[in-house]
């Protein structure tokens, strides 16, 4: 009986501890969701008090509507390309980095991590100079080795747009996930390492046989936060580096629900947009972690 | 696993959440001030029992004598708005005005509007900020202005006298094509190409008149290194300056109704395919567009341009002052030509737009916002905006009015404007609520493809013509509804 009131007592004391926090997410996280469900049904132009029901046609309208398809389809390379891209960058450059017992170690690790400290603002601006067609980096060095004929307005493009896109978000988060798995290399037990070198393991075996088994866990998680961070990263960029040009080549799904809401007025068929988008990372998320549960490569 | 699918779900969740909420917050701070106010509100308390006399040179009390002013602080500052107020209270004692002002004001009051509370009066400015009004012109949200330019002013003519020919009949002011003002005409702007005048006049290069010496241009732009025109690249928008003005001298007022009312048979037209053949031309000819421009933004175009590495550009009357800062070759000077002819015979044209001024239908003190409007448009007004804002009103003389404070250049375009420039003007008619399009950006954003020689005229016009038939036909079915 007294076991009994000890444990209704601290069942209690967690509740009311766990309720502010709890009323906070619901109002802030829970109820905005929601309210993004719930509009999603209304013609509204996200200004008047008088939304008005209109069932699922926003979600009808988004099978025709052409614009929306090209700005999933550019989502999905992004999605696609920069996740898998990152993290392998990020994986070779940690296990080099761990393994190779650089001197400048600690150098390379700022500076590799130095893009996740700038704002997303200062990395597109810094790269729409870059790829600057006349002054920029790239152009300008193609012509001092004497390539000048492969200089091209590269965000003018549509074939390059999106490839030249992808690098800046490449170069944006690589250093982040690299330092990710530094942390997650270290915790490997380095007898592992020695075991295998006595086997005579390349460095090569061991960064697939030891280093990539042992940090799956981490990379699980990573991948989901990849996905994610394009989703909502490549808005910034987007919208600073090319406007969603050239003609929309481009456009990504949040750009394209941006436009929608506040620039054409279309609030409810924004939601919608939103919804769609949710309901295709939560598909995304749920299918990366089923794909890569453990024992399934 | 199942514990750590909730966890991805959950991840997800805030992840988006954050990222939508995103869009709709991020206020920056409101700056909210009150000009002092000369009088004291409660005797406004005795005025609306029993009104009294001579208390404001209209002989007008007001039961409300608040009045809530928001606006667009951008190029032209706020100031003007705080003095305007400053000398409203005065000449109307025992009111009050509270101006809020931000560079971001429409994200500021969207929330006021969509609870039901909108601000008396706004200026609304600003490609950000814009969209809001065109929200409100969809909703019909607006306040209808019409009776406001019919009263008499104190010289005794209707206000709309004094403001100049086209604009209150234009669909800048009047969206509906109801012959009603929704929209009140606040400052003035022209657009076209511009140019180096330092270099013409030193090279004896002579600005073109028609769109043949145009290109013949390109041969004095070759000899001075340089290509012949720029634009602002990923905002493709602003090639409306050049091309709004040709087809009204292709094709008249008939054709830029077409186009601005989505004729889809726009698009199989001669002046379609006149105008359009220009900015192929543009695309292909050597020389003739800047190397790389598709990819620059308006800055790094503008300032390619001021370095002398284009001769012409399209802008603007704001050009100057938006470029003060920017690097530029040796002895630049600005040069305005507007936008070339046809024909020797014909005069060059210019692009004209209006801001506007509005006051919400559900505004809660219409008859002082009204006052006030009416009191920005009297000569010491005007003035004023010149003085504070370096900024010209769409009023009839009102150059000359602030020649004084505007710089010799931007006087000049205005006058250009005004001396045998036909001043052309035009907007797209709203497109039925709820509609996917914007119009202006189903027109313009492929010019980045044609420019770069990826789509072909025929494919702009089929893609266009298919446009401009489902915006119809989306007009139609929300007309029958």
């Amino acid at each position: 009986m007294k076991t009994m009131t000890m444990k209704t007592k601290r069942t209690f004391f967690i509740l009311v501890c766990l309720l502010p926090g709890l009323l906070l997410f619901s109002l802030f996280k829970v109820y905005p969701t929601f309210q993004i469900f719930q509009k999603s049904l209304y013609l509204w132009t996200g200004l008047s008090d008088e939304p008005k029901y209109i069932g699922f046609k926003n979600f009808a309208d988004m099978l025709h509507d052409e614009t929306f398809l090209l700005s999933m389809r550019n989502t999905g390379f992004l999605m696609l390309v920069v996740p898998i891209v990152t993290i392998m960058i990020a994986l070779v450059n940690a296990s080099i980095l761990t393994q190779s017992k650089l001197k400048e170690r600690g150098f390379y690790r700022t500076v590799f991590f130095f893009p996740s400290i700038l704002s997303f603002v200062v990395i597109a601006i810094l790269w729409s100079f870059i790829y600057h067609p006349t002054m920029g980096f790239v152009n300008t060095g193609l012509e001092m080795v004497g390539l000048e004929e492969w200089a091209k307005p590269w965000l003018g493009d549509q074939r390059t747009v999106l490839w030249a896109l992808a690098i800046t978000l490449i170069w944006q988060a690589a250093g982040y996930y690299m330092v990710m798995y530094m942390a997650g290399i270290d915790s490997i037990s380095p007898e592992l390492y020695e075991a295998a070198d006595l086997d005579g393991a390349t460095r090569i075996q061991q960064f697939f046989r030891i280093t990539i088994p042992m940090l799956w866990e981490i990379i699980r998680v990573t991948i989901i936060f990849s996905i994610n961070g394009v989703l909502s990263i490549s808005f910034i960029i987007v919208s600073i580096m090319t406007g969603g040009g050239p003609d929309r080549h481009s456009e990504v799904v949040m750009t394209y629900l941006y436009a929608q809401a506040f620039t054409n007025s279309n609030f409810g068929y924004a939601m919608a947009i939103g919804v769609v988008v949710f309901m295709i990372s939560m598909l995304l998320a749920l299918v990366s972690n089923k794909l890569t549960e453990r024992g399934s490569y | 696993m199942k514990k750590k699918n909730w966890f991805t779900f959950a991840a997800v969740a805030i992840a988006l959440t954050t990222t939508l909420a995103g869009c709709g917050s991020g206020n920056s701070p409101s700056n909210e001030s009150t000009p002092p106010s000369s009088a004291s509100p409660s005797a406004s308390d005795t005025a609306a029992a029993s009104p009294s006399e001579g208390a404001s040179p209209a002989g007008k009390t007001f039961e409300n004598p608040e009045l809530d002013v928001a606006v667009f602080q951008g190029g032209y500052g706020r100031e003007f708005w705080d003095s305007a107020a400053e000398a409203f209270m005065q000449d109307y004692p025992g009111t009050k005005i509270n101006i809020t002002a931000s560079p971001k004001i429409g994200e500021l009051i969207r929330p006021k509007i969509v609870a039901g509370n909108p601000p008396d009066f706004m200026y609304i400015s600003g490609s950000d900020n814009t969209p809001l009004v065109n929200g409100l012109i969809k909703d019909k949200a607006l306040l209808d202005l019409t009776e406001v330019f019919e009263e008499l002013t104190p010289e005794g003519a209707p206000l709309k006298d004094k403001i100049l020919d086209g604009v209150l009949n234009s669909r800048a002011t009047s969206p509906y094509d109801d012959g009603k003002v929704y929209l009140a005409p606040y400052n003035f702007g022209v657009m076209g190409l511009w140019y180096n005048k330092a270099l013409f006049e030193a090279k004896g290069i002579t600005p073109p008149k028609t769109w043949d010496d145009f290109f013949a241009a390109n041969a004095a732009a070759k000899e001075n290194g340089r290509a012949l025109l720029t634009y602002q690249g990923i905002y493709p928008g602003y090639l409306e300056e050049m091309i709004v003005p040709a087809i009204y001298a292709a094709g008249g007022q008939e054709a830029l109704k077409q186009f601005f009312d989505y004729d889809p048979e726009f698009w199989k037209s001669d002046t379609f395919k006149q105008v359009w053949g220009l900015m192929e031309k543009i695309a292909t000819e050597d020389n003739a567009l800047m190397t790389g421009t598709v990819a620059l933004n308006h800055t790094q175009s503008q300032t390619a341009f001021l370095q002398g590495k284009a001769m012409f550009i399209p802008n603007g009357s704001w050009f100057e002052d938006e470029m003060k800062d920017a690097p530029r070759e040796d002895g630049f000077s600005f040069g305005y030509l507007g936008v070339p002819s046809f024909g020797a015979d014909k005069p060059v044209s210019a692009l004209t737009n209006v801001e506007t001024v509005v006051i919400p239908a559900k505004a809660k003190n219409p008859e002082l916002a009204k006052e006030f409007l009416k009191y920005l448009y009297t000569d010491k007004i005007v003035q004023l905006n010149g003085d504070k804002a370096k900024a010209v009103m769409a009023v009839k003389g009102a150059p000359d009015l602030v020649k004084a404070y505007i710089t010799e250049t931007t006087y000049n375009v205005y006058k250009a404007a005004d001396d045998g420039m036909i001043a052309v003007n035009g907007a797209f008619k709203p497109v039925a609520k709820g509609s996917k399009f914007n119009p202006s950006d189903e027109v313009y954003k492929p010019f980045s493809s044609i420019m770069s020689k990826q789509m072909t005229l025929d494919q702009y016009a089929e893609k266009l013509y298919k446009v401009y038939s489902e915006i119809q036909k989306e007009l139609e079915a929300a007309g029958a509804q």
